[in-house]
């Protein structure tokens, strides 16, 4: 993956992957109206250059919007899902306290995501076998230190069946 | 196989079909006024390039029932999914015009506002806005100064 660009870590998955921000189900849309020039709207031009990326990746499903020197102050607009509509105003805010405010106020908490993380963990329990689609292994023998399939590597005269049926049958005499 | 819409049996024993719209609540801006109560609607929205992991703008149209013709070409819009599909296309309808081109609101104040500068004044004027222009002429007084008799 060629670097190009002016902050091209931006443009990394690893990058994308570290949004902090996660929508509550009810937020809908977002809309972020800030200006080119001036002071106050610094904070938001780096929110919009930084954040947008994370938060769209982590929420795919938010319609995100920006709309470029409509007003003279930069604010935050989300609409929720039953009407709701809530306004954040981020003139003179640097990019960092924009997300922290955004995060306590629409975001899911830690906790919240800490137990999603971990329901969808239980889904997939690694000691379980089956198909290569859905669990690591398919067989025990797959296992190092497990005795493996006779297809592959043949089994000590000892524990075959045939050599076990015959001790039993000398045994019974 | 139909991706979108379900059939339901009614109590009725008629089966209705349920329109499923993916999008509950969308904003985009008009772009054409020219259908009889529909707006012609464009939305974006974000989607990531695969290889260069970037974000651009995907445009998509959107019909929008538009029952009082209100909308005019550049407004930015806020559309609501109608329970069923109101015709072939229209599956939206008007929930309310978020900036209306030309006399967009600041939100912050409610005034007026023209890109990076206000409309309306952000401070009630202080001077008396009663008086009008005549009568504050008569206060200052002004009469002609006679002219100096000829000789």
């Amino acid at each position: 993956m060629p670097m190009k660009g002016r902050f091209p870590i931006l443009r990394t998955l690893e990058y994308l992957q570290k949004g902090e921000v996660v929508f509550k189900k009810s937020v809908k849309i977002m809309t972020v109206n800030y200006n080119t020039h001036g002071d106050l709207s610094e904070g938001a031009r780096k929110f919009v250059f930084f954040n947008i990326p994370q938060i769209q990746y982590k929420n795919p499903w938010v319609q995100i919007m920006m709309f470029k020197n409509m007003t003279p102050s930069p604010f935050l607009r989300f609409y929720l899902d039953d009407g709701e509509q809530v306004l954040v105003d981020v003139e003179g805010k640097d990019h960092k306290e924009i997300t922290n405010h955004v995060k306590t106020i629409l975001g899911k908490s830690d906790k919240v995501l800490e137990a999603e993380a971990l329901a969808k963990m239980e889904l997939s329990n690694p000691a379980n076998f089956g198909p290569k689609k859905y669990f690591l292994r398919e067989c025990i023998s797959e296992v190092e230190g497990q005795v493996p399939h006779p297809g592959f590597v043949p089994l000590p005269k000892e524990m075959t069946g045939k050599y076990k049926a015959k001790l039993a049958a000398n045994s019974d005499e | 196989m139909e991706g979108g819409t379900r059939e339901l049996q009614n109590i009725n024993g008629m089966s209705t079909r349920q329109a499923s719209v993916h999008a509950k609540w969308i904003i985009g801006q008009v772009i054409g006024t020219k259908m009889k109560k529909t707006a012609k609607v464009r939305v974006t929205r974000l989607v990531l390039d695969p290889y260069l992991l970037k974000y651009y703008n995907k445009r998509k149209t959107y019909f929008a029932h538009d029952p009082l013709e209100q909308c005019t070409v550049g407004d930015v819009v806020l559309l609501k999914a109608l329970p069923e599909k109101r015709s072939k296309h229209v599956n939206h309808e008007l929930s309310e015009i978020v900036y209306k081109v030309g006399q967009v609101v600041d939100p912050l104040t409610g005034k007026r506002v023209a890109g990076k500068h206000y409309l309306e004044p952000l401070t009630e004027s202080t001077e008396d806005t009663e008086l009008s222009l005549t009568e504050k002429l008569e206060q200052l007084n002004i009469t002609a100064s006679t002219p100096p008799s000829t000789s």
